[in-house]
Parts: C-alpha cells; sequence; structure tokens
C-alpha cells in the first residue's frame, strides 16, 4: 500500500474575480521510501499541492476537495484542525524557499528546534536540547551545542536550510515535503542540501515529495517525476524513462528550455512561448494547447486523455511524440 | 558595541538640552514689561525692586544671566520660585511623582486595551472585531482629551456618580487603602490615555498584520504548533518589537501634554506648575520645569532605541 | 557639448501627470470624499456665519439662559443666554482660520528647512536637525502655552506658537524626502545640462517631495484646530467674549450636569473637523501613493 494516496485533489480559491483552480484534480501515489519530483513553472500548483495535503491552505479563502487523500491510512482531509496540528510536524513535514524567511528572527534555532519536540514527543529541559543537539549534528551543523543559542541570522543560507532540515525530520515524519528548497540558495550548496536529504531519508525511509522547477535538481534526487501544468498532472514517469521519452508538450518543452552541461554547445534554448494558463476560467481542452509547439489537429477538439507510454510512465497528451 | 551607541546618544543629550534651555531662557526673557514689576506687583519700593534684580541677576546683560543660570543647573540648582518662596527642585520633587503616576496610570489604561484590541483584530480582519477596533481608533484620535474628560466627567461622575473628578495626590487619598488611592486616577488617566490607546492599538494591529504575513509563520503552522504558542511565542514576540519602543516613547511625551488634564482634575502635577508659573511669570519654575520635562523625553526615547537593541537580536550596534 | 542653449531641465517621467493621476484617485476614496465634503460644508458654514447665524454670538439676554435645544435654539443656550449654535459657527472662523494660518505657518518655516537640510547636507544638515531635535524635545503644548502667554493672547501669536511646534516635523519629512531624492538620477541629470542648483531644488525636489507634505499638513491642520482649542481652553487662546470652542468648553465646565449641550456642541464640532480632515488624509495619502492605487488589474494575464 502507498504511504500517501491522492485521488482528484482539487483546491480552490475565492477572489474577487472570480474562483481561482489552483489545483485541477490532482492524483498520484508515493510508495514508502520513495523520492517523488513534482516539477512545473510557477503557477502550476505543485504548491498549492503541498499545502493542501500538509492542510495548511487557509479556508476561507481557500476550499480543498479530494476523492479521497490519505497518509499512512488516515484521512487527511477529514481530520479536524486541532487532528490536523497532532499530523503536521510529528507524521508528516515540510521545509520551504528561503530558509531565512522560514525561520523566525527573534527566537534561538535551539528554541525553534525544541519546541517542535516538546510539542509532539513531550520532550523538555535537557533531554530536548540533547536531543536538539544530535539533530543539528546530523545535519552537519559543526560545535552544535554552542549554536543553540544563536539566532537565525547569524548563519550562513546554508547552514540555515540545514536547520530546517533539522528541524523537519526531529520527529521522524513517515513523509517530508520540500518546496523549492535549494531555490534560493548557491549552486555548490545546492548540492551539499541535496546529498544531505538524499542520505538521512533514505536512512529513515521517509518518503520525500521534492518540489522545483529545476529540472536538473531533480534528476539528480528523485526515483520518480509528476510534471504539473496549469494545477493538473500531465506526465509522469520514472526519472529515466521521462528524460529519455518526454511524452507531452510541455515537459518537451521544459526539456527544451533547461541548459545541459552535457550537452552540445551550439545548441539553442528553445524557451516556451506564451503567457501562463488562466486559472479561472480553465478551456475545455488540453491547457497547454497555446502555448504547445507539438499539437495536432485532435487536440483542438477534445481534451487528452491519460495514456500509457511505458511500465509506471503516462501522460495526457495526444501528440504521439519522438521514438 | 551597544555602549560605544549608548555613548553616543549621551553625549547627545546635553547638546539638545543647551539649546533647549536657550529656547525657554529666551522665551521668558521675551516677556514685555519689567520683569521684577510684574513679578513684585504694582506697589513695591524701590530697594524691593532692586534687591530682587539683583538677587535674579537681572541687573546683568541677557548672556550674563543664562551664563549663571546654566551654571548653576549643572551643579543641579534650579534657583528658587519667584512666587512660592521655595526652591524649584523642591517643587519638582512634589509635582514630578505625581505626573509620573498620571502617566503611568493613562499608559497602564492605554495597554490594557490596546493589546487585546490590537491582537484580535488583527487576527480576526474584518470581522465585527476589527471595525470595531478601527472605529475606536479613528474616534481616539479625533477626541481632544479635555474633550473627553468633559464627556467622562459628565457621564461617570455626574450622572453616574461612580468616580471622583477630583482628590488625586490628596493627603485623604493618600491615608485610605489602594483603591481610594488609585479611584481618583481613573477618569483623568483614561482622558488621557486615549489617544495613546488609538495611536496603540493601530500600531500593534498593523505590526501584527506584518508579522503574519511573514514566511515563519507558515513553518510555525507547519510543525503543528498549538494557536496560542503561535500567536504569542512567534507572532506577538515579532510585533511586539515597535511596540514597546512606541510605549516608551509616547509616556516621554506624555508628560508634556498633560496639562489640560492636571487643569481639569485639579493635579499637582508638572503641567499645572508651569501654568501657572507662566500666569505669575514665574521664570525659574518655568525654565527649571520645561527643562526637566525635556529632559526626561529625551532620556526616554534614549530608553525606547534601548529596548529596540535588546528585543531584537538582529541589531547590535 | 553641442547645444547652444540648455534645455529646460529633464522632468522625471514618473511624475509626470501624477498630479493629475492622483486627482482621478482620489474621488474613489469614499471616506476622504465624505470628510472632504463635510469639510467644505463646515468652512462653508464657517466663513458665512453672519449670514448663515440665526442668533448675534455675543450678545447676552439671560432671560433665556441654559436652554436645552429646541427649535427657536438648535442646540440651546449657554450661561448667558446666547445661542450655542450661533457660537458654534462663529468660534468656527476662529478656530478654522488659525488652522489654515498655522499650517501656512509651518510650510514656511519648516519646508525650506528641510529643503535647505537635505540638499546642502553635512554641516548645514547636522545643525539643523539639532536644532529641529531640541524643538521636537520641547512639551509642545506647554511651548505654546509659554510663548502665548507670556508674549500675549493676540492671534498672531497663538499662530507663531502652533506654527513653531509643527515646523519641525514637516522640515524633518522634507529633508528626508530631499536626501532621497537628491540621490536621484535626474537631478544629476540636470545639473549635467547645466541647471543651477536652484532651479533644481524648485523643479525637481518640490515635486517630489510634495506628496507627503501635503498629507503631513492635514495631519498639521487637525493638530491645529485641536491645539488651538486646547489653548483657548486653558485660558491662553482667543479672549472673551469672543466666540471660541476651547472657551466655550472652558465655560461649559460649570454648568457640566446641568447645560450638557453646552460643552458637547464644541467637542463635537472639533471631532468632526478632525474626523473629516483625517478621512481627507487618509484619501490623499492614498492618491498621492502609487502603491495604493485601485488599477484594473487583469489576473491571469491570458486576457491581455
Amino acid at each position: 500500500m502507498p504511504l500517501l494516496s491522492v485521488r482528484n485533489l482539487k483546491t480552490r480559491f475565492a477572489t474577487d474575480r472570480g474562483t481561482v483552480r489552483a489545483v485541477n484534480g490532482v492524483s498520484f501515489d508515493l510508495e514508502e521510501g520513495e523520492i517523488l519530483g513534482l516539477v512545473g513553472e510557477s503557477g502550476s500548483g505543485k504548491s498549492v499541492t503541498a499545502l493542501s495535503i500538509m492542510r495548511l491552505v487557509p479556508e476561507p479563502p481557500g476550499k480543498v476537495t479530494a476523492d479521497a487523500m490519505t497518509l499512512d491510512g488516515t484521512d487527511l482531509l477529514g481530520l479536524s484542525e486541532a487532528q490536523a496540528r497532532e499530523v503536521r510536524g510529528s507524521r508528516m513535514a515540510m521545509i520551504f524557499q528561503d530558509p531565512m524567511r522560514s525561520l523566525n528572527p527573534v527566537l534561538t534555532i535551539g528554541r525553534q528546534i525544541t519546541e517542535v519536540l516538546h510539542r509532539h514527543q513531550k520532550l523538555a529541559g535537557a533531554a530536548a536540547r540533547r536531543r536538539a543537539v544530535e539533530l543539528l549534528d546530523t545535519v552537519g551543523i559543526p560545535m552544535a551545542e554552542k549554536r543553540l543559542g544563536a539566532y537565525p541570522h547569524q548563519f550562513s543560507g546554508g547552514m540555515r536550510q540545514r536547520v530546517m532540515i533539522a528541524i523537519a525530520l526531529s520527529c521522524n515524519p513517515r513523509l517530508l515535503i520540500a518546496d523549492e528548497a535549494t531555490t534560493a540558495l548557491d549552486v555548490t550548496i545546492q548540492a551539499q542540501i541535496i546529498d544531505l536529504v538524499k542520505r538521512l531519508t533514505r536512512e529513515r525511509g521517509t518518503s520525500v515529495i521534492w518540489i522545483s522547477h529545476d529540472l536538473g535538481v531533480v534528476a539528480g534526487l528523485c526515483d520518480r517525476v509528476n510534471v504539473m501544468y496549469a494545477g493538473t498532472v500531465v506526465e509522469s514517469g520514472p526519472i529515466r524513462e521521462l528524460f529519455h521519452r518526454p511524452s507531452h508538450g510541455y515537459t518537451l518543452g521544459l526539456m527544451g528550455s533547461t541548459p545541459r552541461v552535457d550537452g552540445t554547445s551550439t545548441r539553442r534554448l528553445t524557451p516556451i512561448e506564451g503567457m501562463p494558463p488562466n486559472l479561472i476560467d480553465p478551456i475545455p481542452l488540453c491547457p497547454f494547447l497555446p502555448r504547445c509547439r507539438v499539437s495536432v489537429a485532435a487536440c483542438q477538439a477534445r481534451p487528452p486523455a491519460p495514456r500509457q507510454f511505458g511500465a509506471g510512465h503516462w501522460a495526457s497528451c495526444l501528440a504521439d511524440l519522438a521514438p | 558595541m551597544m555602549w560605544r551607541y549608548l555613548g553616543r546618544r549621551l553625549i547627545q543629550v546635553p547638546l539638545v538640552l543647551v539649546v533647549v534651555s536657550l529656547m525657554t531662557f529666551l522665551i521668558t526673557r521675551a516677556t514685555p514689561g519689567d520683569p521684577v514689576q510684574i513679578m513684585l506687583g504694582m506697589q513695591t519700593s524701590p530697594e524691593a525692586a532692586a534687591a530682587m534684580r539683583a538677587e535674579f541677576n537681572l541687573d546683568r546683560s541677557l548672556p550674563e544671566q543664562y551664563g549663571l543660570w546654566i551654571a548653576k543647573v549643572v551643579t543641579g540648582d534650579l534657583g528658587r520660585s519667584i512666587r512660592l518662596n521655595d526652591r524649584v527642585t523642591a517643587l519638582l520633587a512634589e509635582r514630578f511623582p505625581v505626573s509620573l503616576q498620571l502617566a503611568a496610570a493613562a499608559m497602564a489604561f492605554a495597554l490594557f486595551v490596546s493589546i487585546p484590541l490590537g491582537v484580535i483584530a488583527a487576527l480576526r480582519r474584518n470581522s465585527w472585531i476589527d471595525y470595531l477596533c478601527t472605529g475606536y481608533t479613528v474616534l481616539g484620535f479625533a477626541v481632544p482629551n479635555f474633550g473627553l474628560a468633559l464627556i467622562l466627567i459628565y457621564v461617570f461622575s455626574i450622572k453616574l456618580d461612580w468616580l471622583p473628578i477630583t482628590g488625586i495626590g490628596s493627603s485623604e487619598a493618600a491615608a485610605g487603602g489602594w483603591w481610594t488611592y488609585i479611584r481618583p486616577f481613573i477618569v483623568p488617566a483614561v482622558a488621557l490615555g486615549t489617544l495613546q490607546t488609538a495611536m496603540l492599538t493601530r500600531l500593534l494591529r498593523s505590526s501584527m498584520i506584518d508579522v503574519l504575513s511573514q514566511d515563519y509563520m507558515r513553518t510555525a503552522r507547519a510543525k503543528g504548533l498549538l494557536p496560542a504558542t503561535i500567536v504569542i511565542v512567534h507572532a506577538l514576540k515579532n510585533a511586539m518589537i515597535p511596540f514597546i519602543t512606541m510605549v516608551a516613547v509616547q509616556f516621554g511625551y506624555m508628560i508634556g501634554i498633560q496639562v489640560t488634564i492636571e487643569y481639569i482634575f485639579a493635579v499637582p502635577g508638572m503641567g499645572s506648575a508651569v501654568l501657572n508659573a507662566v500666569v505669575t511669570r514665574d521664570f525659574p519654575v518655568i525654565q527649571g520645569f520645561t527643562l526637566v520635562i525635556s529632559a526626561f523625553f529625551l532620556f526616554a526615547n534614549i530608553v525606547a532605541d534601548m529596548l529596540y537593541a535588546l528585543l531584537d537580536p538582529r541589531i547590535r550596534y | 557639448m553641442a547645444v547652444v542653449q540648455s534645455p529646460p531641465p529633464v522632468a522625471a517621467p514618473r511624475i509626470a501627470g501624477s498630479l493629475r493621476l492622483a486627482a482621478r484617485q482620489f474621488p474613489r476614496h469614499r471616506a476622504a470624499m465624505v470628510g472632504l465634503i463635510c469639510l467644505a460644508l463646515i468652512c462653508l458654514a464657517a466663513a458665512l456665519a453672519p449670514w448663515v447665524a440665526p442668533y448675534d454670538p455675543i450678545q447676552i439676554k439671560l432671560s433665556a439662559k441654559l436652554k436645552p435645544p429646541s427649535f427657536e435654539h438648535w442646540m440651546g443656550t449657554d450661561h448667558f443666554g446666547r445661542d450655542v449654535f450661533s457660537r458654534l459657527l462663529y468660534g468656527g472662523r476662529t478656530s478654522l482660520s488659525v488652522g489654515l494660518l498655522v499650517v501656512g505657518f509651518a510650510f514656511v518655516m519648516g519646508v525650506p528647512l528641510g529643503l535647505a537640510s537635505g540638499y546642502f547636507g553635512k554641516r548645514i544638515d547636522n545643525l539643523l536637525m539639532r536644532l529641529v531635535d531640541a524643538f521636537l524635545t520641547f512639551p509642545p503644548l506647554l511651548l505654546a502655552v509659554a510663548l502665548v502667554g507670556l508674549l500675549g493672547p493676540d492671534i498672531q501669536n497663538v499662530m507663531l506658537a502652533l506654527g513653531l511646534v509643527q515646523a519641525p516635523v514637516l522640515a524633518r519629512m522634507v529633508r528626508g524626502s530631499t536626501l532621497a531624492v537628491r540621490e536621484d538620477v535626474y537631478v544629476t541629470a540636470a545639473r549635467a545640462l547645466g541647471a543651477g542648483p536652484a532651479r533644481i531644488v524648485l523643479s525637481h525636489l518640490l515635486r517630489n517631495v510634495m506628496s507627503p507634505i501635503v498629507v503631513q499638513l492635514t495631519i498639521v491642520f487637525a493638530a491645529a484646530v485641536v491645539a488651538e482649542a486646547s489653548l483657548s481652553f486653558l485660558g491662553f487662546g482667543t479672549q472673551p467674549p469672543q466666540p471660541s470652542w476651547g472657551r466655550d468648553m472652558s465655560e461649559a465646565r460649570r454648568f457640566l450636569g446641568d447645560a450638557p449641550w453646552m460643552f458637547l456642541a464644541p467637542t463635537g464640532a472639533i471631532m468632526l473637523c478632525v474626523l473629516s480632515i483625517n478621512f481627507m488624509g487618509d484619501g490623499l495619502r492614498d492618491a498621492l501613493d502609487p502603491r495604493a492605487w485601485r488599477t484594473r488589474r487583469t489576473i491571469g494575464q491570458a486576457e491581455r
């Protein structure tokens, strides 16, 4: 049985201009110990998906519905707010993009770690501090003991993200969601953080949802990838499959616009033309149609249904792309 | 590092105070008419007038008078009151604590109302509490404190007869229990503190709204912390920083604007002392008291800056 | 440089037409419009007092003293039988005219100070700001009391005192804006084109610092109205039998229980003035701050 099961997740926001369908029917499974990548441009709905799973979407003005959304057997959608608070931080955890802004500037990092331990594991005092030091060691913060009394602004960007990881993993969650966790960091630090996450989650058997717009990062880390566009998953498959046989116009576009270190230097990057989709009044056809370079006649006639392209690899595309 | 900043600020204090003292001096000396005549009244013998002139150095040139006064001030001697035949410093010792208590009472009221109102209004934006809060602050800014005082007196003292309007610092009040002592403070404190309440509520509300939209609040929620923890430990601690510094500044400022309230409620404080001194042309009192009030305000400002540095770990001078 | 005649100083495009845009924004702010209309009505009523007031405000008529509001006396009468409403209108003339003149005084005293301080910088800035600091440290009401009390209750002294109290804040604000604008590239460009310092100051800086100044002036206006009332209340401003809101409130103290309308009317008038001015100020602030403009924006750029 998969650890996380999401069926037909829809998250809508009421705005002055109408209802924004940020997530418009997302379904996927996440196995235990699996690292799933969630890729897409800004506004594709990846972050909102994560927030919906974490039950962090403010309702109003948001509204989260799904046919099913279960974590390890627990129906996440049916939880009351108080119950959701029990689950958050202990069984599922999330780290965010900018660690400087995601850590409270007036609290010591020791405090920001121990409060989670206190809240979910009832650890207090010296025991909590010991555990906090252990966690900081695990994520590679030197002189952990001394650093407990330090404030976030006294750390470097990479260190802060390590602290965030320590906080997230402190109660051994089954699910870790990382939302653009390395986007704000230097490239070399990015690599370190990715390696850290890979190692720690493999060790603990934690499942990971890694959200990014950066295909390169995803390629180095994830087992499977979901490509999202306009609030839906347009393609999903094992990492190798996806990179060797992109089967959706959007995925193709993403590949084409991603610089590659090993590629021929004369290849031109092909950006994806056009504007982001309208999430209030979606067209009844494929949402990517206005910007797609490989669309066929059928695309103008009917919306695409998911098609199988290989083991565990499907895409909602009517075009037949490549070999 | 902080001590260096503190040192720099403290150095500026005497400079500003010199200018203030100069201003007060010039204002008092700008009064038309012969000061001695004014002070002693019409029927006065030439000898008495001459003696007074000598005592108050009024026969010297203006710069000399100023210099002499300042020299005395530096040694802590603010002179003698002309009318009340007492040392200015002694008068200060009587009056300053009373003003301080009134200011403290007003500030206590302000905190009592503004903290819960500001926090709740920020948490429940666009709810009836938020509109109540906005309405209250708008009115609080608009009503002049002496107008409010009259309204409160009318309602609470005259019509309802719940609260007295005089008696602050009186001996009967001091003799009775703490409630008898506090009772006469209530109406004046509310009248004086309403403007501060409006200001502080607005500040805390906008500060909280700003803090609540920060990323670290999302992290706190993602950790599954209890709502009380999130609001008090994570949000309030940040939002309080500008709030507390504003409280310090406003407290220092209040002493200067209390005068109408002191006038209405016959409070024997600094403001009413200066008022009387102006009417009776009691220059030493005017000069000495305004100097002290200004110094207090400066001091409050420095305290506010220090508090800011203390509360916000990102700031280290 | 090939040009023979130096062209007029480069107009900073971002402020060209900003006043027009702001003027369009203002009416959208409902509270501000209400405030403006209310204030206009008050000013009009006060200005036309001799024609609008039903009674002579200083005419004593003891037979009609302390009468509650009625059809003949809309707001009742005071202890001398004088019509409170008429006194209100005439009192408004004093308060509002003092308020406006104080605004003028503060502007004249504070703005050049701030401009000079911000533009010339360094020593002058330091000196002037120390002066401003000292002024700001002085308890404002006491300063006004001292000035008026010692120099005499003439209207000029009142205005001087109140203007003096408000000028420093204005100066500080102007200095801040000037400092910001001074570094602006347009000023440098204008200087490169040969425009002299006075020209630069007047055409560039003033135009840019105008928006926060205008908003602050509304605050000054409201504060001046209240301050004038405070001074009169304490006995230092308008002298009897001249009608004055503050003075009337002071006299109403003795008759608080018997004739509450005596103090309620002027209190209400002051509050109405301050509220109107504040709302108007809010509207002005939003209208002049491009970030607060309510523009027609499309969500989902696909609509473009």
